[in-house]
């Protein structure tokens, strides 16, 4: 059973004739345990997928259920609950707080919603489990774009969303870096979780489970023709 | 119109919402350093110019009545006379108008020459009968108007011609004669000739530096004028500042602190918008504009910009300020600051667009000085800390808000110092309040450190200093004595044995305590009407005829009498202190009950009196006025702490957006935005609290309080309640600015702050 089932998404930007559709009629699944990378040139709309599966934008047309959510028809509200309970996100710049260390990132969620207790017991396996328990105590600016990244994951990964998004998690980093990302995520659906994630990395298709991309506002099964070639390596 | 002016413009409406925050900003800015300018000059320098504008003479002399021609004759010799006009003063006269009446009119009926005052409204006297000029204060009680009548005991009604003003004494109702003018011409063409008795001269110096040789020569030619008084305008100005001088001086310099922070919050405002457009001046430089060019733009839209909304702010103090100013200017028979005035705002107008121009231009080079890939990036933000440190603050919500709002230290210290100064002044400003309270009911105020009075012999005094809660106890004698040196000058000797600063000690002015029985401290009424410096003797005609004299040896701000006291020890009064008005003065232990002390003064067979009183003003107009000018003063103060708080979190969220929308990202709603921007609003309004806490107790009120220290004993010190009040104050400034900004983050799209890296 699908935990993301997207249907007919419409998303434009702009107005008159500079009008853009970006997701025009776009429909898509993700079960629980899959890796779903999403590719495509660059601004094809593959981060706005991500933001109208996640409930940071909305669209104009088309129905999304994450995790038995309709996210198409929440208020801010519902949407705010939404992603506190069902989704984690992780970026391409990691967006850590500068002023707090890698844990103290780890666990602001946990703290800013009150239930500190069951999170920071949960952030801290998250950061053994990630390695990331000799930096814990430094600040972003300290820690290099791999360490950087890992403490991001966990910070998705406290609040245990059903679901986790990552956009380019992989777009900052060298490949060494990168590929650990990628094989982080991979853990991160084989314990039960469903993964979306938006590259431009062929080596993404290596931890994927199923390769999409974006083509005219549609979601096309497989790679674009350029990364054909390296997504068969 | 130029065409960078043109494209300035532009600039601005395209960004119409943070143009129109910035142009608030210098509103709120403007609008105190307006109030600041309006207040100060306005009492700064009101006497003197309605000294001028109403022709003050230099010297007003009083005596018994006395024919016009004597008078004149040793007037005339007087040296450095410039000219000279005779009144004659007739006090508890009969006064009805169709809005009030009083049986306590003083009527000045003037001759030809130099008047004295101004003529505000109609028309001056002319000389016919049955006309009558009538003093601003009472017009403004009574409702009078020109053509309308007043009467007047024994002479029937008048008509009103004009209304006058003259600053030479308080007006009324804070005086309580109302004071109207008649004609001696008109008294004449009515009644006939009615003698000719003067008793008031008016004289006016040529060189009134010089008044001094002038009254010495007058001292020596008025033999034979009985109760003869001197006022000059600085004697004047002294009476009118017993009225209001303690409250004008601390305004003056409450409106000098707030204009030192009107100038601090500007060039924060205009820094501000210059971090929070960091971005452009990076992309403006790529495109290959010159540092010169790009802070050009920047200081010719920050002129843009301050002009209209520093001419509004300017506009919006000024006005705020001017009602209540000019209430208690009309209270103290004074003028209006006028076009000289707006000349001031102007001026300040010109310097709050060099100011957000300066503070625009310094910033945007430093920005343009910057590689433009570095510039682009913003603002820069971050510990820049190499190696964490464990934070004191709290974790969760609030803590996250005090990080970041800590992370920018120079800003986080220049809002500090604004909200800080101006809880210093709120503070300070309580404390006047307070103390206008004080100076109706608390003895303190005016020197007087005991609080209870009895009736009983002298003999009583040691039993009385056994009595629980009594601090001290010891006969006050008070004698109304005369000038003997001919002159007839009533006075009053006040006796303690022993040291009277126990129980009354007005502000030395000048030299010392009295330490032997052959010394005398005088009040300042005193000295300026008989010429007395340390040093000088003070000859006193006791009521028993008996002359006793004593060497000056201080001269002290009295209010009581008129400043016309002096303080010896009784040993010299000898008989004179049987008939004397004596009790006894009794002074409290802090927290003594007055009511069980009271009781034990009935046992001991000593009859308690009512409480010693304060000061002399018990006039709710004017008290109330005063109170309106300070509630405008606290409410513009207050907008501008609610403005540099929500400028401070909005340049915060806005150079955090990232970090805010993946918090957003994370599930954070409203709520919990509040929270973060209450976090940092509570570290700045705790840290602004402290600081103006520090500043009130260490700086703005010892330098007021010395200030003050001219007039009374005015310890000033914000009690707990006031303390209360402006803690309170700020954590609502700090809710109101938090819900706000939060309220403004959470509508914007979290994916827009997710791109802003």
């Amino acid at each position: 059973m699908s935990v993301v089932r997207a249907r007919g998404l419409v998303k434009a930007f702009g107005g008159g004739r500079a009008a853009r559709r970006v997701l025009d009629g776009a429909d898509l699944d993700v079960e629980l345990g899959e890796v779903v990378a999403v590719l495509g040139r660059s601004g094809s709309g593959k981060s706005t997928l991500l933001h109208v599966v996640g409930g940071l934008d909305r669209v104009e047309g088309g129905q999304i259920e994450v995790a038995g959510v309709r996210v198409d028809r929440q208020g801010e509200r519902g949407l705010t609950r939404f992603r506190r309970r069902h989704v984690g996100f992780v970026f391409q710049f990691f967006h850590l707080v500068p002023e707090l260390t890698g844990e103290e990132n780890v666990l602001l969620p946990g703290r800013l919603h009150g239930d500190s207790s069951a999170a920071e017991r949960r952030g801290r396996e998250l950061i053994d489990w990630l390695g990331l328990s000799e930096v814990a105590n430094r600040l972003p600016q300290t820690l290099s774009g791999g360490e950087q990244q890992r403490f991001a994951l966990a910070r998705a990964l406290v609040g245990d969303p059903t679901v986790l998004l990552a956009d380019e998690p992989t777009g900052n980093l060298d490949a060494e870096s990168g590929a650990l990302v990628l094989g982080l995520l991979r853990d991160v659906a084989d314990s039960g979780r469903a993964v979306l994630l938006v590259t431009h990395d062929p080596e993404a298709a290596a931890v994927a489970d199923r390769l999409v991309h974006l083509e005219d506002g549609r979601l096309v099964p497989g790679a674009p023709e350029p990364l054909h070639a390296a997504a068969a390596r | 119109m130029s065409a960078a002016a043109r494209a300035a413009i532009s600039r601005l409406r395209s960004r119409a919402g943070r143009s129109l925050l910035a142009a608030a900003g210098i509103v709120a800015a403007a609008a105190m350093l307006g109030t600041a300018i309006t207040v100060s000059y306005a009492f700064g320098t009101g006497f003197e110019r309605s000294a001028e504008r109403a022709d003050l003479p230099d010297v007003i002399a009083r005596f018994e009545e006395e024919q016009l021609s004597d008078v004149d004759r040793r007037v005339s010799a007087l040296p450095n006379l410039a000219s000279r006009s005779y009144r004659l003063e007739a006090k508890g006269i009969d006064l009805a108008a169709a809005g009030g009446a009083s049986e306590r009119g003083a009527v000045h009926i003037v001759r030809a020459g130099r008047r004295g005052y101004a003529v505000t409204e109609g028309r001056d006297l002319s000389g016919r009968s049955g006309e009558v000029l009538v003093e601003r204060g009472v017009a403004a009680e009574w409702g009078v108007e020109p053509g309308e009548e007043i009467s007047v005991e024994g002479l029937g009604p008048q008509r009103v011609v004009g209304i006058s003003v003259s600053p030479d004494n308080v007006a009324f109702p804070l005086s309580s004669d109302p004071r109207i003018y008649l004609a001696h011409e008109g008294l004449v063409e009515s009644y006939g000739p009615y003698g000719a008795p003067v008793n008031m001269a008016l004289v006016w110096a040529n060189d009134p530096a010089r008044i001094d040789v002038t009254l010495e020569q007058a001292r020596a030619v008025s033999y034979g004028l009985e109760d003869l008084r001197f006022l000059t305008q600085g004697g004047i100005r002294g009476l009118i500042d017993q009225a209001a001088g303690i409250v004008i001086a601390l305004l003056v310099a409450f409106s000098l602190v707030a204009l030192g922070s009107a100038a601090l919050m500007l060039a924060a405002a205009a820094r501000a918008e210059v971090e929070r457009r960091m971005s452009t001046v990076g992309v403006l430089r790529a495109l290959g504009f010159s540092r010169a060019g790009v802070v050009g733009d920047y200081a010719l839209e920050a002129t843009l910009l301050a002009a209209p909304a520093g001419l509004l702010g300017l506009g919006l103090g000024a006005l705020a300020a001017l009602g209540p100013t000019t209430g208690v200017l009309e209270s103290l028979n004074q003028m209006s600051p006028g076009v000289p005035l707006v000349g001031l705002l102007a001026l300040a107008l010109v310097g709050i667009v060099a100011v957000v121009a300066g503070a625009t231009a310094w910033p945007a080079w430093r920005a343009a000085s910057r590689p433009p890939a570095q510039a682009m990036r913003g603002p820069v933000v971050g510990s820049g800390r190499s190696a964490p440190r464990r934070s004191l603050l709290p974790g969760g919500a609030l803590g996250l808000g005090m990080r970041l709002v800590a992370a920018r230290r120079a800003r986080l210290a220049g809002t500090v110092a604004v909200l800080g100064a101006a809880t210093g002044l709120v503070l300070l400003m309580l404390s006047l309040a307070s103390v206008l309270e004080r100076l109706q009911s608390d003895p303190g105020v005016i020197g007087k450190r005991y609080q209870l009075t009895a009736n009983g012999p002298a003999s009583l005094a040691p039993a009385i200093r056994e009595i629980r809660g009594v601090a001290a106890a010891a006969p006050r004698y008070e004698v109304e004595a005369a000038d003997s040196f001919e002159l007839g000058e009533a006075m009053r000797l006040i006796a303690f044995p022993g040291d009277h600063t126990v129980f009354e000690a007005q502000p030395l002015a000048e030299g010392r305590r009295v330490r032997g029985d052959a010394e005398a401290e005088v009040g300042v009424g005193l000295a300026d009407t008989l010429g007395l410096r340390p040093g000088s003797v003070l000859p006193a005609q006791l009521p028993s005829g008996a002359e006793v004299r004593f060497r000056v040896v201080g001269i002290v701000r009295a209010l009581e009498n008129e400043g016309r006291v002096a303080y010896v020890r009784p040993r010299r009064l000898a008989g004179a202190t049987s008939g004397a008005d004596r009790t006894i003065a009794i002074r409290l232990e802090p927290g003594a009950s007055r009511a069980a002390v009271t009781d034990a003064l009935d046992d001991l067979g000593a009859l308690p009196e009512p409480a010693v009183g304060g000061a002399t003003t018990n006039n709710a107009r004017f008290l109330g006025t005063l109170a309106d000018m300070l509630r405008a003063v606290a409410a513009v103060n207050g907008l501008m702490c609610l403005y540099a708080l929500v400028q401070a979190l909005a340049l915060t969220a806005l150079e955090r957006r990232p970090a805010i929308a993946v918090l957003r990202a994370g599930g954070a709603g409203r709520r919990h935005l509040a929270l973060v921007f209450g976090g940092a609003a509570a570290l700045v309004v705790a840290l602004a609290g402290a600081l103006g806490l520090v500043l009130e107790r260490l700086l703005l009120g010892p330098a007021v309080t010395e200030l003050a220290a001219d007039y009374a004993a005015l310890p000033l010190r914000a009690g707990a309640g006031s303390v209360a009040a402006v803690i309170a104050g700020l954590a609502a400034v700090a809710l109101v600015s938090s819900a706000w900004v939060g309220r403004r983050v959470a509508r914007e799209p979290v994916v827009a702050g997710l791109r802003a890296e």
